[in-house]
C-alpha cells in the first residue's frame, strides 16, 4: 500500500512534471528570462552570421574589442586601450588582463589575434569580411595586438565596436567542430535548432560597455531564446506567461503600449536608415527633376504615422541618426521636402498626368509596417501622376534582384525602397561606391569622396561625409524615409526591468531584473 | 510474396535517384543566384568575396559536373551545407524528421481515432439523423483553416485554461498540434470509412452473413470492417504522405521543429542545399511509407498478391 506521504510525493511530481519543466525544479531560485523570436539564429560562430537574429545572440557570447557610447564615442572592450599611428595604417590594442573564456582558458593578446586572423582567412566565409577593411598583418607583443592595414581606414575603430566584429575565444574553433566559447556576459548551454537557445550568466564577467550599468556578472542566471514564428502565438505566449519577452508585431506593438501589464521597448540605436533610391541609369529616372518630382510626392509623416503607428521617425539623412556626423538639420536643408503640388507640376511639365502617368515598378521587401508603407506611397505617387506597381520579395531575394534590375540600361523604370543600418557612415562606401552592394555605385565622382572619408578623421571626416550626402540628396539619388525599420521593438511583461536595446538592435540583458 | 517485395523496393530506389537528380538540377533553374543572396544581408561583402565564396562552392564549374557530383555525395550520405550558417544540411533535417514523424502519427492517430468511429456511425445509420449530423461534422473539418483552428485552440488550452504550453516540441507540445491536425483531417477518414462500409454493407456475402444469423456486431466488425479497411488504408498512406510535408502551418502556428517548417525558412532565405536535402529526405519519406503501405495493402488484399 501507498503512504500517505508518498502519494503526496507522486502527486508533487507528477504536477512538477506537468507544469513546469526540468531547470525550474532543479534551480528554484534562479532568475530565468525567456525571449521568444519570431526567427531562430542561422550560426552561433559570429565570424559565419549576417543577419540580425543570428548577431543578437553571438553579442551576448562574444565580446568587441571596443565599445560604443550613445553619442558614437568609442570606448574600452576587450581592449582597455589603443592608438593609432599618425599615419593611420596601424592600431595597437592593449588587451585587458584577467580576462577569462567561458571555457576557463584566458583571453590575452594571442587569443585575440588568432580570431582576428580567422575572421579575415578566407576560408572562414565571413560575410562581414569586407568591413575589416584593408588589413595587411598583425603581431603580438606581451598584451599588446598591432594591426597593420595597408592604406587609412578610419571606420575600422567604429567597426570594432559592432555586433558584426566579435572575437572567439581560440578553443572555440580548435576542433573540427565550432563551440561557441566567448567572453560576453553569457555563456552557451545549449541550441536546438530552430526551437530553443540556452544561455546562462558569465559568473567571471567584467564589463566594459558604457551602455551597461551593472559592472560584472548579469542578473538574470539563465537566459533562453525560443523561436515562435507565429506573431500570435508570441503574444499568447507572452500573456499565458510562457515567454517573458517578445518580439511583438507592430499591430500588437500599438496596443501593448497603452497595457500597463506589458512594457514596449523602442530601440533608438539602431543605425538603421530606410532610403528610396531609382533605377538611375534607366529614363526618365536618369532625370534629376523626375526623382525629385517623386521624393516631394512621398509623405514620411504619413509613413511613419500611419504604417509603423508613430513607433519610427522620419529621418532627413541617408546615415542613420545617433551615428557619426548625422546631421537631420542640415541633411533637411538638401533634401527634397513633401510638396505634392511642385511634383505634380514637374511630372506635368513633363508629359506626366494622374491621366496619363509615368509607370514605374516599386521593388520593395517583405517587411513588417513595410507592405503599409508602399501602399501609402502607391497612392502619394498616383496622385502626382506616376503608376507605381509595387512588386514584393523577401529579403534575400530581393537583393539578389536588385543586383540585377541595376544593371540594366533599359526597360521599365523602378523605385526601390531599402534599409542599411551599422555603427558607422561608412556603410555609404559599401553601397554607392562602384560597383556597390547590389550595383547601386553611381559615378567617379563619388567614389573620390566615398575613398576619402575613409582617409581622414574627426570634423575633417565628419565633413567629407556631408558633402557625399549633399551629393546623393540634391542629385535625389537617394530619397530618406524613417528610422529605424526593421526589428526594433521588443515587449516584456510588466516584470521585466532595466532591459535595454544598443547599436544594430544588439540586445543588452546584463542589467535585467524580474519582480516577484 | 519475395518477389513483389523486391519489385516494390526496386521501384522506390529508382524513384529516389530520379529525384536527387531533379533536385541537382533545382539550383540551376531557378532565378537568382545563391551566393549573391547568402551575402543578401550583408551590404559590406566585395564583389571578390562574393566571387571566391562562389569558386569555393563549386558554382563555377559546368552544370553536368555539379549535378553529378551532388548525386555523388547525396548517395555518400552528404547533402552539402546550409547557405546560411554553413551547417550539415543531413544533421539539420535529421534532428527534425523524427519531430515531424512523430506529428504526422499523432496527428493520424487523432484522425483515425475520431474519424474510423464517425464513419462507422454514418454508415451504419445511412440516411438518418446521426449519418446527417456526421457529414455536417465532416464538412466543417474540411472548411475550417488549420491555422485559425491551431490559433483557437492556443488561445482556450494555452492562454484561458493555462493548461498546455503554446510553443515548443516536447511531449505535452505535441497534444495541440496533433488533436489541430487530426480535426481537421478526421473528416476526410470518416467519409472515406462511411462509404466504404456502406458498399460493403450492400454486398451479398453481408446478406449471407445476417442470413446465417450471426449478431449484428458480429457482421460489422469481422465480415464488413475488414474488407472496408483496404480503401481505408489506402486513405491513411495518402494522408500520412501529405501530413509529413502539409504540416507546415500547424509546424508554424505551434512552433513545432520539423522539416516543413525548415524548408519553408530556407525557401524564404534562398538556402538551395537545404531546399535539395529538403526534397531529397521527404520525398524518400513518402516513397518509403508508400512502399510499406503498398506492402500492407497486399497483405489485407490477396487479390493484389495475385496480380
Amino acid at each position: 500500500m501507498i503512504s500517505r506521504k508518498r502519494t503526496h510525493r507522486l502527486k508533487a511530481l507528477v504536477i512538477a512534471l506537468s507544469f513546469g519543466n526540468a531547470s525550474t525544479m532543479v534551480a528554484a531560485n534562479a532568475v530565468e528570462l525567456t525571449v521568444a523570436r519570431a526567427v531562430d539564429a542561422d550560426s552561433l560562430d559570429a565570424q559565419k552570421v549576417a543577419i540580425t537574429q543570428s548577431l543578437q545572440v553571438t553579442n551576448l557570447i562574444f565580446d568587441t574589442l571596443l565599445t560604443m557610447d550613445k553619442d558614437g564615442s568609442i570606448h574600452p572592450g576587450l581592449a582597455s586601450d589603443w592608438r593609432v599611428a599618425d599615419d593611420g595604417k596601424t592600431y595597437t590594442f592593449t588587451i585587458r588582463d584577467g580576462i577569462k573564456c567561458h571555457d576557463g582558458s584566458i583571453f590575452d593578446s594571442k587569443a585575440a589575434r588568432e580570431s582576428l586572423v580567422r575572421a579575415l582567412d578566407p576560408a572562414t566565409l565571413n560575410p562581414n569580411r569586407s568591413a575589416w577593411g584593408p588589413i595587411t598583418g598583425s603581431a603580438v607583443e606581451g598584451n599588446i595586438l598591432t594591426v597593420s592595414l595597408s592604406e587609412r581606414y578610419d571606420p575600422f575603430a567604429a567597426f570594432l565596436t559592432s555586433i558584426q566584429a566579435a572575437f572567439l575565444c581560440p578553443s572555440s574553433f580548435a576542433g573540427k567542430e565550432f563551440k561557441p566559447i566567448g567572453t560576453g556576459p553569457f555563456k552557451f548551454v545549449s541550441w536546438t535548432r530552430n526551437d530553443r537557445i540556452q544561455l546562462e550568466a558569465n559568473a567571471d564577467y567584467k564589463n566594459a560597455n558604457p551602455l551597461i550599468e551593472n559592472p560584472g556578472k548579469p542578473h538574470i542566471d539563465k537566459l533562453t531564446f525560443k523561436v515562435i514564428p507565429e506573431a500570435t502565438a508570441r503574444m499568447a505566449a507572452l500573456r499565458s506567461g510562457e515567454a517573458d519577452m517578445v518580439e511583438p508585431s507592430l499591430e500588437e506593438a500599438a496596443d501593448l503600449k497603452i497595457d500597463r501589464n506589458f512594457k514596449l521597448y523602442t530601440a533608438e540605436l539602431t543605425g538603421q536608415q530606410m532610403l528610396v533610391a531609382f533605377t538611375w541609369k534607366i529614363g526618365p529616372l536618369d532625370n534629376l527633376e523626375i526623382r525629385k518630382a517623386i521624393g516631394m510626392a512621398l509623405n514620411r509623416e504619413a509613413y511613419a504615422s500611419i504604417a509603423f503607428a508613430d513607433l519610427v521617425r522620419t529621418a532627413n539623412c541617408t546615415v542613420a541618426p545617433n551615428l557619426f556626423s548625422a546631421d537631420q538639420a542640415l541633411c533637411a536643408t538638401w533634401g527634397v521636402n513633401y510638396d505634392p503640388e511642385e511634383a505634380k507640376a514637374i511630372l506635368s511639365s513633363a508629359g506626366y498626368t494622374p491621366d496619363d502617368p509615368l509607370k514605374v515598378k516599386l521593388l520593395v521587401s517583405k517587411l513588417a509596417g513595410w507592405d503599409e508603407m508602399h501602399q501609402i506611397m502607391q497612392q502619394d505617387l498616383a496622385a502626382v501622376g506616376v503608376q507605381a506597381e509595387i512588386e514584393t520579395r523577401e529579403l534575400a531575394a530581393f537583393y539578389d534582384y536588385m543586383k540585377e534590375v541595376n544593371e540594366r540600361t533599359d526597360g521599365e523604370p523602378a523605385v526601390w525602397t531599402l534599409g542599411m543600418s551599422g555603427v558607422d557612415p561608412d556603410y555609404l562606401y559599401f553601397l554607392w561606391r562602384r560597383p556597390g552592394a547590389s550595383n547601386m555605385g553611381l559615378n567617379a565622382e563619388l567614389d573620390a569622396m566615398l575613398e576619402e572619408q575613409r582617409k581622414l578623421s574627426g570634423d575633417a571626416r565628419a565633413a567629407k561625409i556631408h558633402d557625399i550626402e549633399k551629393y546623393l540628396l540634391t542629385n535625389a539619388y537617394a530619397i530618406p524615409l524613417l528610422s529605424p525599420g526593421w526589428g526594433w521593438l521588443m515587449a516584456s511583461t510588466s516584470r521585466v526591468e532595466n532591459f535595454k536595446m544598443g547599436f544594430m538592435v544588439s540586445l543588452l540583458f546584463n542589467d535585467v531584473t524580474v519582480s516577484e | 510474396m519475395l518477389y513483389l517485395v523486391s519489385r516494390k523496393v526496386l521501384l522506390a530506389l529508382f524513384t529516389v535517384l530520379v529525384v536527387i537528380i531533379l533536385s541537382g538540377f533545382l539550383i540551376h533553374v531557378v532565378p537568382g543566384d545563391p551566393v549573391t543572396t547568402m551575402m543578401a544581408r550583408s551590404v559590406t561583402a566585395s564583389p571578390e568575396a562574393i566571387a571566391e565564396i562562389r569558386q569555393r562552392l563549386g558554382l563555377d564549374l559546368p552544370v553536368w559536373r555539379q549535378v553529378g557530383l551532388y548525386v555523388w555525395r547525396v548517395f555518400q550520405g552528404d547533402l552539402g551545407t546550409t547557405v546560411r550558417g554553413n551547417e550539415p544540411v543531413l544533421t539539420l533535417l535529421m534532428q527534425r524528421l523524427p519531430n515531424t514523424f512523430m506529428l504526422a502519427v499523432a496527428g493520424l492517430v487523432v484522425a483515425l481515432l475520431i474519424g474510423i468511429p464517425l464513419g462507422f456511425l454514418a454508415a451504419v445509420n445511412r440516411g438518418r439523423l446521426a449519418d446527417t449530423a456526421v457529414m455536417v461534422v465532416a464538412v466543417f473539418g474540411v472548411s475550417v483553416p488549420t491555422f485559425w483552428l491551431g490559433l483557437i485552440m492556443i488561445q482556450v488550452f494555452a492562454v484561458k485554461l493555462g493548461l498546455l504550453p503554446v510553443a515548443g516540441s516536447g511531449w505535452r507540445n505535441i497534444i495541440l498540434p496533433a488533436l489541430t491536425l487530426g480535426l481537421t483531417h478526421c473528416a476526410l477518414v470518416a467519409r472515406m470509412t462511411r462509404s466504404a462500409l456502406v458498399e460493403v454493407l450492400g454486398e451479398d456475402y453481408i446478406r449471407t452473413a445476417r442470413a446465417r444469423g450471426l449478431r449484428e456486431h458480429q457482421v460489422l466488425l469481422v465480415h464488413a470492417l475488414r474488407p472496408a479497411l483496404i480503401s481505408i488504408v489506402t486513405v491513411v498512406g495518402l494522408l500520412f504522405a501529405y501530413l509529413l510535408g502539409g504540416q507546415v502551418i500547424v509546424e508554424n502556428v505551434f512552433s513545432w521543429n520539423g522539416i516543413g517548417r525548415l524548408a519553408v525558412q530556407a525557401m524564404l532565405e534562398r538556402d538551395y542545399p537545404m531546399i535539395q536535402g529538403f526534397i531529397v529526405v521527404f520525398a524518400t519519406s513518402v516513397v518509403v511509407v508508400s512502399t510499406l503501405i503498398d506492402v500492407l495493402y497486399s497483405f489485407l488484399d490477396p487479390r493484389t498478391r495475385m496480380q
